[in-house]
């Protein structure tokens, strides 16, 4: 296991919408997919992802409904709705916008100043 | 933003179905991850723990949950809600007390707000009623003004050809019971004369045939009717062919010639219509007409209201009166002319009650703040924010709001049954006075107004506070620890209210005693009247109605313990017949007509009623239809019409060449005025003609309004000869019963029926408002004696006398009432000129009322006061500072 990163704020939500724009998934298996697709190296506090689930589906960006598990259980899956698609998108752009300008401001020399 | 309101209201309609979701779903998520760590080698038990751990605080999750859905506010009220019931279960006194108070108060608005809603709110139910006018007179001068509803028939010709801005219509007010036969059966029914067109300005239309052609209201024009809905149904079966049908009213064939829909309410309750056929003579001499118009479409209020007062310009300067006008008022506000004044000053009364009460309960919720200053305080170094404690306590204030509320409507149920049964005549109106959903929504918003009204000062003092110093004080009653202020100032306002509640009830009281107290110019004490509906074929002429005045009145004499008896067209305190006349001789002449009332009597109707003549004789049984025509006067007609001239000997012209010659001068009596300066009561110019001496047409004119009273004297006490007097009318006519017996005393009761009510009402309002003003006092002394225990008991234990301990207790409540009367009289003067048109006899500003409202709730303040001080004199120095 690689050294662990807190997400950062508002992130999550983000991270979420990604999650689910792959497929389906239950609370759990969201969280398993963050931190698979991430090699483990981001952690998400487990009880931090039904906050973030239901906000979410408030803002009709993502739709629950209730099917059966892969262990024949009841279980509530969420998918990605139109409007979180634009979200997605537009989450995407701001938050590669934000990675180029830290980037650039690291990268910074003192001559560039 | 759709989508989050429709989960939002998903999420607070299905509380407990979001609750077991987010359960099942998190419960569902540890035990996959335990079963994922199990399948890791973690022995099934610790896994389980682990995943429980690591899941960290489902409840915590479950709440961000509910606010991430927007549920954190609703559930914060429904928390406080639960909070404040619990916390008002705690103290049931306190409870009770302020909730029995407010349903007074409550209940009071709502009983009133029901009856202005009906009379004054509820549009009327007419298409577009906004645009429905009367005409009305508007007479200004001396600082007054004032709109009389009436209008005579000169008037409405000049509207009817002239008012281009107006398609008008005009009435008879009221209607009249009659005899209705149709298909061999009999009915009472109530009927109401209009003019052709009046359905049509209403709006209106016939469900079956049409309404009157102008043909039909002119003189001479066919006999027809119209009926209303429910009389078509009961009386004919809904019979389709109805049109066209004869039936009889008071003995006369008549046409139906249309039936009004079911749901038609009349300005006034009736059965069935007829032509009004309106004249500028007789009736129309008067201000007997009413007349209801709608704007023509495109036509202002303003163009129509200045056409009006062109049209009225040259019949009203004629007829002397220079400051008047016609004018157009909306016709809602011209049908409850009457009403108006008296209903929004109850209105007002009630809601000062409710501002007194609101007040008493805010000085209680203090009391209890103080009480409280630990809690507040604790919750405070707790973290709860000031914000939290306000919203804390209003929460308790409302809840007592609306179970006040509650309380209030039911009383409020109960009083508005009260108020129609007190009041059955002058609400008579078109709409049903009843609890509705508009008067229960009225209701619900005055309680949750109360509640934040009487909650939110004492929640904004109570929550102003230091904690350590609160927290520290231990709860001991340092002497003058807390400030008395508010409180003070509470009380001090109550009493101010309550003296502009007391001034109005004491100014209307004075003048109901005021009224009573006028001579009524006659001896009602032994007299006894009946009346008898004279409208009726058979008696259509003069000789057949004297035949039957004489012979009735001739057996009526022979009963024992008649002493003399007479029949008279009204009687004394009722609206009389208004009548023009012009003078023809002396030093005035007119040539345009002045108003009288008018009454045609038998001779002995001045002994009857014991009116004094002053000068020259009053009638005989000479003064017959063939001797010369005959009048007799009252004082007051010769104060205002035959000034500085000898009255006996003058010539009058009552309309229509009836010329006649006063004979005598009588005594004045009370009358109800129904025009000249509004006074309720008021002596009259009288004229009065001997029956014997009216034509035919006169009297079926009259009768058609008014059914003639009998009135009898007797020698004992008058209820006895009610048989008697039934037996002899059965003998003379079998067909003619007498209707409504009254003693003179009696008549002269209900004359100020509406003068009792307001002041009965009022006087009952302002009783309550010094109930509680009385109440608010001795809690701010009960409460301060028992702060001060303490200090008073060092107090006497150092020398201090009882006396001397209760006086500086007792003393600022008293003080208090004296500053609150002080204002409240400023008030109150200002509060009594809107009183001023119902104030007779007496000033509103009435020293005498001013005075004795002030002494006695400064007496009512010092009891209040010393009660609660009297517990002085059980404290036990030496007990109670041990007990600190």
């Amino acid at each position: 296991m690689g050294k662990q990163v807190d997400i950062l704020q508002g992130t999550l939500d983000m991270l979420i919408l990604k999650a689910v724009s792959l497929g389906p998934l239950h609370g759990y298996g969201i969280l398993l997919r963050i931190q698979q697709v991430s090699k483990d190296a981001l952690q998400v506090p487990q009880g931090s992802v039904y906050p973030a689930l239901y906000r979410l589906e408030h803002r009709g960006w993502i739709a629950a409904e209730w099917g059966e598990s892969e262990n024949k259980r009841k279980a509530k899956y969420y998918r990605l709705t139109a409007a979180g698609r634009r979200q997605l998108k537009s989450e995407r752009q701001e938050w590669k916008r934000l990675a180029l300008a830290i980037a650039d401001v690291l990268a910074a020399e003192p001559e560039e100043v | 933003m759709l989508a989050q309101v429709r989960s939002w209201w998903r999420a607070l309609t299905g509380r407990s179905r979001l609750d077991g979701e987010m359960a099942s779903e998190m419960d569902s998520h540890i035990e996959r991850y335990a079963a994922d760590l199990a399948a890791g080698g973690v022995e099934p038990g610790e896994a389980r723990r682990r995943a429980r751990i690591e899941f960290g605080s489902a409840a915590a999750a479950a709440e961000e949950c509910r606010e991430a859905v927007g549920l954190r506010w609703p559930n914060e009220c429904a928390r406080d809600l639960r909070y404040a019931a619990r916390v008002l279960r705690k103290s049931p006194t306190f409870t009770a007390a302020a909730v029995a108070t407010l349903a007074l108060c409550i209940g009071a608005n709502t009983a009133i707000f029901s009856v202005v809603d009906a009379v004054l709110l509820r549009p009327l139910p007419y298409p577009q009623p906004e645009r429905l006018a009367m005409i009305a007179r508007y007479y200004w001068g001396r600082g007054e003004s004032g709109y009389g509803m009436g209008t005579s028939g000169r008037i409405w010709e000049a509207v009817r050809d002239n008012a281009t801005y107006l398609d008008a219509a005009v009435f008879s007010d009221g209607s009249k019971g009659v005899n209705f036969a149709a298909g061999g059966r009999v009915e009472y029914v109530k009927q109401q004369r209009v003019s052709a067109g009046f359905f049509r300005v209403l709006g209106i239309a016939p469900f079956i045939g049409r309404e009157f052609a102008p043909v039909e209201d002119g003189k001479g024009g066919p006999a027809v009717t119209v009926l209303s809905y429910a009389i078509w149904k009961r009386l004919f079966r809904e019979d389709p062919a109805i049109v066209g049908q004869a039936v009889t009213l008071r003995g006369e064939p008549y046409t139906i010639i249309g039936v009004l829909p079911e749901s038609f309410q009349g300005v006034t309750p009736a059965d069935l219509w007829t032509p009004l056929r309106p004249s500028a003579t007789g009736e129309g001499g008067g201000w007997n007409y009413v007349t209801v118009g709608r704007l023509r479409p495109g036509v202002t209020w303003a163009q129509a209201d200045s056409q009006m007062e062109a049209v009225g310009a040259p019949i009203l300067q004629k007829s002397g009166s220079d400051n008047v006008r016609l004018r157009l008022v909306s016709f809602q506000r011209g049908l409850t002319d009457g009403l108006r004044r008296p209903l929004f000053i109850l209105w007002a009364a009630v809601g000062l009650v409710l501002l007194i009460g609101c007040v008493n309960i805010a000085g209680l919720l203090l009391a209890r703040a103080a009480g409280r200053t630990r809690e507040m305080a604790t919750r405070m170094a707790l973290g709860s924010g000031r914000a939290a404690l306000i919203r804390q306590m209003l929460a308790e204030s409302v809840v007592l709001g609306l179970c006040g509320g509650a309380a209030g409507a039911a009383l409020g149920w109960l009083g508005v049954k009260a108020l129609k049964a007190l009041a059955q005549d002058s609400l008579n109106v078109w709409q049903a006075v009843e609890l509705d959903w508009r008067a229960l929504a009225a209701t619900a918003c005055v309680s949750i107004a109360a509640g934040i009204l009487f909650g939110l000062y004492p929640a904004l003092v109570a929550s102003r506070l230091e904690i350590r110093a609160a927290l520290g004080e231990a709860g001991r009653g340092v002497a003058g620890g807390r400030n008395p202020w508010p409180r003070r100032l509470l009380v001090a306002s109550e009493v101010a209210l309550g003296v502009v509640l007391l001034v109005g009830a004491g100014l209307l009281i004075r003048t109901f005693a005021h009224l009573r107290g006028l001579n009524p110019g006659f001896d009602a004490h032994n007299v006894i009247t009946a009346q008898l509906s004279l409208q009726d074929a058979r008696y259509a002429t003069s000789q057949r109605v004297n035949r039957l005045f004489d012979q009735s009145i001739a057996r009526i004499r022979e009963l024992p313990g008649v002493e003399s008896a007479a029949v008279t067209l009204t009687l004394p305190y009722e609206f009389a017949l208004n009548s023009g006349f012009q003078r023809l001789d002396g030093r005035h002449v007119d040539t345009e007509s002045q108003i009288a009332n008018m009454y045609y009597v038998t001779p002995e109707y001045f002994r009857v009623l014991r009116i004094p003549l002053l000068r020259g004789r009053v009638f005989t049984p000479a003064d017959n239809s063939t001797a010369a025509p005959a009048m007799v006067v009252s004082e007051a007609f010769v104060k205002v019409y035959l000034r500085d001239d000898d009255p006996l000997g003058r010539h009058l012209d009552l309309g229509g060449g009836d010329r006649r010659e006063i004979v005598g001068v009588v005594g004045d009596i009370q009358q109800k005025s129904g025009w000249g300066d509004g006074r309720p009561l008021a002596p009259m110019p009288d004229i009065y003609v001997p029956s014997t001496q009216v034509d035919d047409k006169f009297l079926q004119m009259v009768h058609t309004w008014f059914s003639p009273s009998w009135i009898v004297r007797t020698t004992g006490p008058p209820e006895g000869v009610i048989s008697g007097m039934q037996r002899a009318i059965q003998a003379v006519d079998p067909q003619l019963p007498f209707a409504g017996f009254h003693s003179m005393a009696d008549v002269r009761y209900r004359a100020l029926a509406q003068e009792r009510f307001q002041a009965t009402l009022l006087g009952s309002l302002a009783g309550l408002a010094l109930l509680l003003a009385a109440v608010g006092i001795y809690g701010l002394i009960a409460n301060s004696v028992a702060e001060r225990t303490r200090e008073l008991g060092i107090r006497l234990a150092l020398g201090a006398t009882v006396p001397q301990a209760m006086r500086a207790v007792a003393l600022p409540g008293v003080a208090l009432a004296l500053a609150g009367v002080m204002a409240g009289s400023v008030l109150a003067g200002f509060a009594s000129r809107l009183l001023r048109h119902l104030v007779w006899g007496v000033s509103p500003g009435d020293p005498l009322t001013f005075i004795a409202v002030g002494l006695g709730l400064l007496a009512v303040a010092a009891a209040a006061s010393f009660l609660p001080a009297l517990r002085v004199t059980r404290l036990n120095p030496a007990e109670t500072l041990r007990q600190e």
